[in-house]
């Protein structure tokens, strides 16, 4: 999890707008698309001039043949073929209608497209991504709301320290520590143990094998989520209508229950969103580790291999899973808060 | 709540009860003068433990970093060389009076390598985030001073940043640049300025609408002089705050490239280098994996610990 | 038969790192129903306190009732189980809080939080419930409340939220309604409507209601009894008119002084109270209000004047209270302002 992934969650001020007909959501979620485009267009500039000659690494024709000596004809044939010679803007162009129509080019060392690689290699990783969000929710929400409700006891203390430790372990490391103890160490003092990589086996159940690999992609996650849990449930329970709440005789629980759990939730909810998108591209390190066949091991595969067709089309896959991800919060997130459905956010 | 206010009149005790009621006890209580701010600051940090503990282990993992060349390659050995005609016989031994930490695969002592590896991570750290802040200090700056055309530019470029899977992205920068210390150090800098560019910017414009500010607006200060002697001031607070923890992250993002095999390279060692080589003998040398992880835990657990605290003690608002 | 709520030497402190916070400190008095009592202070005096410990809204720790008791209906709430007290609480007693803006839950509808203690307390069901909160809506002067009802707050404006507020407090016919500061935080037009909503309730229900203002001229209207507090402790207390006109204690000349008043001339200036309410860590020996006090004299920081009776019903805790000579000062002051203004 990159740092500050948070930005966007936020109420942001809001200001009142009493005209509530669906006509203002419709617009809410137009206005959000069209805040998309710019952003859509700088992303594929970014990914675009990073293939292009004379940016980083130099000649394209270069990263494809390595560093094997190539003829100057055969040169001239894959410029010619690439389109290298055509003006910077037809290229890009280009570049965006293959992107439209789902042409991310052709993978040099296996010689199929990469749309097709990634396509296979997909649902792998979106599993383990589900597995580990699911992980996440549990103990996230539940770690965060006992020590929010429990604030300063023993619990509270166990749980803010346990959340610093998680953000402070790299995952790849966590991740050779579970393999060790439960894969290796385990097997040989003859305890039931698990699967160390891959995603199926004939020994283990599928599911078995996700189990180590989901908690290393939980981990740093589930500590965020603890502690937006924990600081957006403490900062409800400071607001005057949880005393107004109390003031109509609910009992702590259900006043924490009914009137704290919604409000606190929202931010959480969203984050969960965005975070599922966060673990699409967080996914090359435990990947890597498990030999888990998703996109990340892929683009750790083809980074060393130097098969970069499919590093820019796994990448501008993951990123356009996130800039949807985005878009679903901040819609959702005007379903579950009336104040931006019926209102006019101002940024 | 825990957190005091900076102007010390809020001393109640409050915990976070649904009723609230601590509110109320919070404004019925008035107290002596207030302290000054900085002072304030640094007493709060003194009495959080764990960032004082933090604070600690970060001094004595620099003081390790910058005097390595005096001792380490004395007492624990050359982290780098290899004696080939010792290699063999001291290859993977596990930790002993001579090697507190065991011997790696080529018979380097790991102590030796995870000193050295400090000041790779410390440098990556301090370097890139040093990198970040200058670039985000200024757009932000930027952004929030001129407003309007330059605001949306930047903020959207910040935006599309933002689209981008961080390790992800450093990852996809390092693989086109070619792997090596100084593109780690360009990477994280160059993806960590959005961030910061949106905290100052934020609490910039947060500053300016403050009535003091618009006080000395109207008593005639020139806009600079409002930008340097108000807004700077209490705009600073957030940006030590984040880039206290983002040195703890680049730290992890350099170990995860260099896991990756694309920081720093062999021969030379970083802790995450050291983590990709222990791989090969998780069962038989688990000591090679052990000590560098552990330096990565508690470097940027110290780093981690030290920016919560300072975010208590400087009452800045964070998300987290 | 018992009164409808006796508070008895009520002693509610919070324990802090820094000291123990008197923050309400040996407050007594009784309300009888359908009356209404006005209790009026500074920010900081303890009489938001006061009203919280009633409802046994505040939070233990860091409060605790050190002594003193609260009954209703002669029954000790303090001694109450939990459940019991949670059965008085929007039930019997109820409370409307200062700020309308964040005292409504924004993720509700303004139905749903008036049918809650209906739901809670009459065991109605949601549908009796919502009908009732559209009644009750309708009651407060909100228009089209059947339409109203299914708003959020952020939909409402200060002054209907604060009405919406006051539907839900009364929603369950309380005994007892605290309404803590309930204008202050609203536009000056918007309170003297809601202020006259208030009178209103008061007139058509059988509730008895304390009302806590930092503003004299809120209660004088509505009051039948007026507890000055500062400090944390009642200064003055006795029927409104008497503290009105026949004020007993130096605190309330301040108060009254302070306020802007049709019967006095305004060309007198406002004369406001000097200085800070007193740390409630580290209170004066003598009487808390001396070092502020205008007519203070060395025997006041001597010792902490009692609250004793003065007149008939009507209680000082100032030495010098009984004293005719040290009273005249202040009538003599007000007159002078009446011999330079001209009428009364």
């Amino acid at each position: 999890m990159p740092w500050g992934t948070l930005h966007r969650v936020s109420h942001g001020n809001i200001l009142l707008d009493c005209d509530y007909s669906g006509r203002l959501m419709i617009k809410y979620i137009a206005r959000r698309i069209l805040q998309m485009i710019p952003v859509f267009i700088g992303v594929t500039i970014i990914l675009f001039v990073l293939r292009s000659p004379g940016v980083v690494g130099g000649d394209p024709i270069r990263m494809i043949t390595g560093e094997r000596a190539i003829s100057e004809t055969l040169y001239n044939q894959l410029v010619e073929r690439y389109g290298l010679d055509e003006p910077f803007y037809v290229q890009y162009a280009t570049y965006l209608n293959d992107l439209v129509h789902g042409d991310l080019g052709q993978s040099y060392n296996k010689s199929r497209p990469v749309a097709e690689i990634l396509w296979d290699k997909f649902p792998n990783t979106l599993r383990l991504a589900l597995a580990a969000i699911l992980i996440e929710m549990v103990f996230g929400i539940i770690a965060g709301i006992i020590s929010a409700v429990k604030r300063y006891s023993f619990w509270d203390v166990l749980v803010t320290f346990s959340t610093s430790v998680l953000v402070s372990l790299p995952v790849f490391w966590l991740g050779m520590l579970l393999q060790i103890l439960f894969g290796l160490k385990f097997k040989e003092w003859g305890l039931p143990y698990l699967p160390i990589s891959g995603m199926s086996s004939e020994r283990f159940p599928d599911i078995v094998h996700l189990i180590m690999p989901a908690i290393t992609l939980a981990s740093v996650s589930t500590a965020y989520a603890a502690r937006i849990m924990r600081s957006q449930l403490l900062e409800v329970m400071g607001q005057d209508y949880m005393r107004t709440a109390a003031a109509k005789g609910l009992s702590h629980g259900m006043v924490i229950w009914n009137h704290g759990m919604k409000n606190a939730m929202i931010p959480v909810v969203t984050y969960f969103g965005l975070d599922f998108a966060a673990m699409m591209g967080g996914t090359v390190l435990t990947e890597t580790v498990f030999n888990w066949p998703g996109i990340g091991y892929e683009i750790f595969l083809a980074i060393g291999q130097r098969d970069w067709p499919i590093v820019m089309g796994a990448t501008i896959i993951i990123v356009f899973i996130v800039m949807a991800m985005n878009l679903i919060v901040d819609i959702s997130y005007a379903f579950l808060d009336p104040r931006i459905r019926y209102g006019r956010q101002v940024a | 709540m825990r957190k005091k206010q900076p102007t010390g009149e809020q001393v109640a005790p409050v915990s976070g009860d649904a009723t609230g009621a601590a509110a109320v006890a919070s404004t019925e209580v008035l107290t002596g003068p207030a302290r000054s701010l900085r002072a304030d600051a640094i007493r709060r940090l003194k009495k959080n433990k764990l960032a004082v503990a933090g604070l600690v282990w970060i001094i004595i993992v620099i003081l390790v970093a910058i005097t390595a060349d005096l001792w380490a390659p004395y007492w624990l050995g050359d982290p780098v060389a290899i004696d080939s005609t010792t290699a063999a016989e001291r290859m993977l031994l596990s930790p002993s009076v001579d090697h507190p930490f065991g011997t790696d695969k080529l018979g380097r002592d790991v102590a030796s390598r995870v000193v050295y590896g400090a000041r790779v991570s410390l440098l990556v750290g301090v370097v890139a985030v040093a990198i970040a802040v200058a670039i985000g200090l200024l757009m932000g700056a930027l952004a929030a001073y001129y407003g309007g055309i330059w605001d949306a530019i930047i903020m959207r470029t910040a935006d599309v940043f933002f689209a981008f899977p961080y390790i992800l992205f450093a990852i996809v920068l390092i693989a086109l640049l070619g792997p090596g210390l100084q593109n780690v150090f360009i990477a994280i800098g160059v993806l960590g300025w959005p961030s910061i560019a949106r905290v100052f910017r934020s609490s910039i414009l947060s500053v300016k609408e403050n009535e003091y500010v618009d006080a000395a607006r109207a008593m005639g200060s020139s806009t600079r002089r409002i930008l340097l002697r108000h807004i700077m001031p209490n705009a600073v607070a957030p940006i030590i705050v984040y880039a206290t923890m983002s040195i703890g992250g680049a730290i992890l993002t350099e170990a995860a490239l260099s896991f990756l095999g694309m920081g720093v390279q062999p021969p030379d060692p970083s802790w995450g280098n050291m983590l990709d080589d222990a791989r090969s003998f998780m069962l038989t040398a688990p000591w090679l994996m052990i000590y560098p992880g552990i330096a990565i835990l508690t470097t940027v657990l110290a780093f981690v610990l030290l920016g919560d605290g300072l975010r208590d003690a400087l009452d800045v608002k964070m998300k987290e | 038969m018992a009164p409808l709520l006796e508070v008895d030497d009520l002693h509610m402190h919070f324990f802090t790192r820094d000291g123990v916070v008197k923050a309400c400190d040996g407050v007594s008095f009784t309300l009888e129903a359908g009356r209404t009592l006005g209790v009026v202070g500074e920010s900081g005096s303890g009489k938001s306190v006061t009203a919280m410990t009633v409802m046994r809204l505040i939070p233990e720790p860091p409060g605790k009732v050190v002594s003193g008791d609260i009954r209703f209906k002669g029954e000790s709430i303090l001694s109450m189980s939990e459940k019991d007290q949670r059965k008085l609480r929007g039930n019997r007693i109820a409370m409307i809080f200062q700020d309308p803006m964040t005292s409504l839950n924004p993720v509700f509808r303004i139905g749903q939080q008036i049918a809650e203690p209906l739901r809670l307390h009459k065991d109605m069901s949601r549908t009796e419930a919502w009908a009732a909160a559209v009644e009750l809506l309708d009651r407060v002067g909100i228009p089209q409340a059947e339409e109203r009802a299914r708003n959020y707050p952020h939909e409402f404006s200060g002054g209907m939220r604060q009405r919406a507020m006051i539907a839900m407090a009364l929603a369950c016919g309380p005994d007892i309604l605290i309404a803590d500061e309930p204008t202050t935080a609203l536009d000056v037009t918007i309170q003297a409507q809601i202020l006259e909503l208030m009178q209103e309730i008061q007139q058509r229900t059988e509730s008895a209601i304390i009302m806590i203002t930092h503003d004299l001229g809120v209660v004088a209207d509505m009051a039948d009894h007026i507890m000055v507090m500062y400090a944390g402790k009642a200064v003055e207390y006795g029927p409104a008119d008497e503290v009105f006109y026949n004020p007993l204690h130096p605190y309330t000349w301040g108060l009254l002084e302070s306020l802007p008043r049709h019967d006095v001339d305004d060309k007198g200036a406002l004369c406001p109270i000097k200085g800070q309410p007193p740390s409630l860590i580290n209170l004066p020996p003598g009487c808390a209000f001396s070092p502020r006090c205008a007519y203070a004299k060395p025997e006041c920081d001597k010792k902490v004047p009692p609250l004793v009776e003065i007149d008939n019903g009507h209680l000082s805790a100032c030495l010098f209270a009984g004293d005719i000579d040290f009273i005249c000062q202040y009538e003599n002051r007000v007159k002078r302002g009446e011999d330079s203004g001209g009428d009364v």
